[in-house]
């Protein structure tokens, strides 16, 4: 264990603990136990890049907050640009407070939902007000790094050009802004162990880890345009609306002090921003008991979450799995896909950015021609770029959490197992290409109009061809048997080929549009080619066991 | 509180011990006194509330009636000193295993007010002789079951505690370790410490018990020795004495049902 160096700027207020009847060193002993672990865990804005060889002693946390530090620039402008204060502060304070608290739920849940915390520490000759003090010191050290990583550039920045008393007001609002997120983010675990299980709450946590993700990789294409939009200039005014955004009460003072503009709104805002956070602590402290009594729930299973065998699934297994091998196989891939959450971490992310790449494509195009232009041109089949997350998905189909489990397939008098390859990848297109493509295929028909149908069918069966060629990927390997740790993420050239394959598909496409029914033929011959290609996967790839 | 050293001190007492959740009563009135140096046997069937009894004398639960005397002293939130004379391994095995074993059994130490660099030496040496030098420095995530269990059990043990509850504390061990911590447990009672056992392996509670007490709907069912509990049921094992005791005799018609839906093809 090494010496952090936050732990010696709280020794500073070791007197103050100590007068409020905290045992100091017993607390520091925590906090700093505390702080290793989380150096051993990686922070879910990494997760797209997998995992290395486990280096040691390599404080993740640290490394994730350069991100932040890097995201924080597109920052900036919002600060900078001249304009109303309370419209750029209320837009600064909404980024961050998104990304402060989206952070804390991803990466921190399991310091606010700790249970193992009670049988270790409770049982020592430890008092209740030390460990209470250990995990408010360890929160707010965390809090500090993050919105310092995430708030520095653009106040500083602020500071520049605005002065001094930014400065202040910037520190003063963050600093309740964090009181407020650490009662928020606990009271919505409250409200949710108060109605439902654990299990829920760990399904809420995966989809917020979800949000963060796609947002992390979002945040850099704004990020790129973040200075084109510099120059806009809105006319704003304080409106009662504005009561239910807790950014605008952050904001006010900036407008109230600095913007040299007062009416009862900004007064009203700016004691909400000061009232707010200190009751809410209250109440977090009120209700600290009953919190920790339901988070006992999330050790329990609960006993009635059993799940509906959906009826069109089984229509579906039935209606595109030949043996019955494949359909048991699909059902379980089914499962499997569905309940796991690093799974859903893994793979969630890239479906998101799915339905964004079409639209990044087009994107160039509007900005030199117009929207009128584009839906007369053929950038409909940048709706193949969709299946740009089909290698890295296809790839994830071999991994799980709970990758011990895959002694099964070897003691399963099943003859081969290659039904399991092609269940496992019918159930990634159904349950989470599909969802995906027909989200996207709806608003390019809205867009393009119901001629270009025939070319999306095409362009499916294109993605199905697509997937069975990425399943080289998955050769002599096993779905879901091999850790999510052994993931390294080579994720690079896979893309590059995949996008010089998509490429080529383009290509043709766009060729058979010039030729008389063109489009059908194509489909036609795509439709044998994967037929082909299926059944000659199966023999080959899968069937290497 | 002045420590008299005959055998008749009494460690620990319980009055009309009352505990419920919600409105499911796990523990319906249990009085018992416990001295020093006997090395109980806690058994009962599942939701018995033995561990519900455990993790009230340990202040992990609250919201009970009756009195918990632990060292001659009432419990409660404020009087925390007595954990410090207990040792505790915990049915599941709940530990950072982030850490490494020298983290993590350094840390326990000091929160039981320990010297770092006694614990790690004591702690190092305790190692030693469960045959885990090896791995001391490794990280707890990557220990086997066994493994993690002796980690456990010297964490209770690190700071010579008086008073030991062990939840199930075999589990995952071989048998070979199993001898050793038998004799342990055998060799700590005669030094006067006090042993709380609990375990649903009925062999090992029926050899090494000083006294046993069965547990069964939120009372105690039995209490005494193993010989007292023989001549009291006329029957020849704990095991049987357990099944008659909870009214369980039902047994070969359940294994015959499973048995019979088994050959169901």
């Amino acid at each position: 264990m090494k010496d952090f160096r936050s732990l010696k700027v709280i020794d500073l207020f070791r007197g103050l603990f100590e007068r409020a009847g905290v045992e100091y060193p017993i607390m520091r002993r925590i906090v700093e136990v505390k702080l290793t672990m989380d150096g051993r865990r990686t922070p879910t804005i990494f997760n797209q890049q997998g995992r290395k060889k486990e280096k040691p002693e390599e404080n993740g946390f640290m490394k994730s907050l350069m991100m932040y530090v890097i995201l924080s620039v597109m920052l900036v402008p919002i600060v900078l640009f001249e304009g109303n204060l309370l419209f750029q502060m209320s837009l600064f304070f909404g980024i961050v407070m998104f990304i402060v608290m989206t952070s804390m739920i991803s990466d921190f849940s399991n310091v606010l939902l700790d249970v193992k915390d009670k049988g270790i520490l409770l049982t020592k000759p430890v008092g209740k007000k030390t460990i209470s003090a250990a995990k408010m010191v360890h929160i707010s050290i965390y809090l500090f790094f993050l919105t310092a990583a995430v708030a520095l550039v653009p106040i500083g920045a602020g500071t520049a050009r605005h002065g001094l008393l930014f400065l202040l007001l910037s520190l003063l609002c963050l600093i309740l802004m964090d009181l407020f997120i650490v009662v928020l983010t606990a009271m919505i675990y409250y409200v949710i162990l108060r109605f439902f299980d654990g299990e829920k709450l760990k399904d809420v946590i995966n989809y917020v880890q979800i949000v963060l993700s796609i947002m992390i990789v979002a945040g850099y294409q704004v990020l790129v345009r973040a200075f084109s939009f510099t120059a806009m200039e809105i006319s704003y005014q304080a409106e009662w609306w504005q009561f239910l955004l807790p950014p605008f009460w952050f904001a006010a003072p900036f407008q109230l002090l600095m913007g040299g503009e007062k009416n009862v709104y900004l007064l009203a805002f700016t004691a909400l921003a000061v009232i707010i956070p200190l009751v809410s602590i209250f109440i977090y402290i009120r209700v600290t008991p009953a919190f920790e009594r339901n988070l006992q729930k999330l050790n329990s299973t609960g006993g009635e979450s059993r799940r509906k065998e959906r009826i069109w699934k089984q229509w579906m297994a039935g209606a595109i799995c030949r043996s019955k091998e494949e359909r048991f196989f699909f059902r379980f891939a089914d499962q499997m896909m569905r309940n796991e959450r690093e799974f859903r971490l893994k793979v969630y992310p890239s479906l998101g950015m799915a339905i964004i790449f079409p639209f990044v494509f087009m994107l160039n195009d509007i900005q030199i021609n117009s929207y009128a232009h584009l839906i007369t041109t053929k950038w409909y089949l940048s709706i193949y770029t969709a299946g740009m997350m089909i290698p890295n998905a296809v790839a994830m189909l071999r991994y799980s959490g709970k990758y011990k489990g895959a002694w099964i397939y070897q003691t399963a008098p099943v003859k081969s197992l290659a039904p399991l390859y092609s269940a496992a990848l019918k159930v990634f297109i159904v349950n989470l290409f599909l969802p995906v493509y027909l989200v996207l295929s709806i608003i390019f028909l809205i867009m393009f109009g119901i001629k270009i149908f025939p070319d999306l069918v095409a362009a499916f069966v294109a993605s199905v061809l697509f997937t069975a060629i990425c399943s080289n990927f998955l050769k002599g390997r096993l779905p879901f048997s091999e850790s999510f740790a052994d993931a390294n993420a080579s994720g690079g050239v896979k893309m590059i080929a995949a996008f010089l394959l998509i490429a080529v598909f383009i290509g043709i496409h766009y060729a058979v549009t010039f030729v008389p029914f063109g489009v059908l033929l194509y489909f036609l011959v795509l439709l044998g080619v994967t037929a082909f290609a299926w059944r000659y996967a199966f023999r080959t790839i899968w069937d290497a066991h | 509180m002045t420590i008299i050293e005959t055998h008749d001190e009494i460690v620990l007492s319980l009055k009309d011990l009352k505990k419920s959740y919600g409105t499911k009563t796990v523990l319906q009135g249990i009085n018992l006194d416990v001295r020093r140096g006997q090395i109980i046997g806690y058994i009962g069937p599942n939701g018995a509330g033995k561990s519900t009894t455990i993790k009230i004398l340990l202040g992990l639960e609250g919201d009970y009636s009756g009195s918990v005397e632990v060292f001659g002293e009432e419990i409660s939130e404020e009087n925390i000193e007595y954990k410090g004379r207990i040792g505790y391994v915990p049915e599941i095995a709940e530990l950072y295993d982030n850490l490494t074993a020298k983290e993590y059994l350094t840390f326990v130490g000091e929160l039981y007010g320990m010297e770092f660099r006694k614990t790690d030496l004591k702690a190092k040496q305790l190692m030693g002789i469960f045959g885990l030098e090896e791995a001391y420095h490794s990280r707890i995530a990557s220990f086997s079951k066994g493994m993690r269990q002796k980690v456990l059990i010297i964490s209770s043990l690190l700071h010579n505690p008086d008073l030991l509850f062990l939840d199930e504390p075999l589990s995952g061990l071989d048998a070979n370790s199993v001898m050793v911590f038998k004799d342990i447990l055998a060799k700590l009672a005669s030094e006067g410490k006090t042993i709380f056992y609990s375990s649903h392996i009925m062999d090992v509670v029926e050899k090494i018990s000083s006294r046993i007490i069965l547990l069964h709907e939120g009372k105690i069912a039995a209490d005494g020795s193993f010989t007292e509990l023989k001549e009291r049921n006329k029957e020849g094992s704990l095991e049987q004495i357990f099944n008659q005791i909870t009214g369980f005799n039902e047994s070969q018609k359940i294994a015959e049902q499973f048995v019979s839906i088994v050959q169901e093809v």
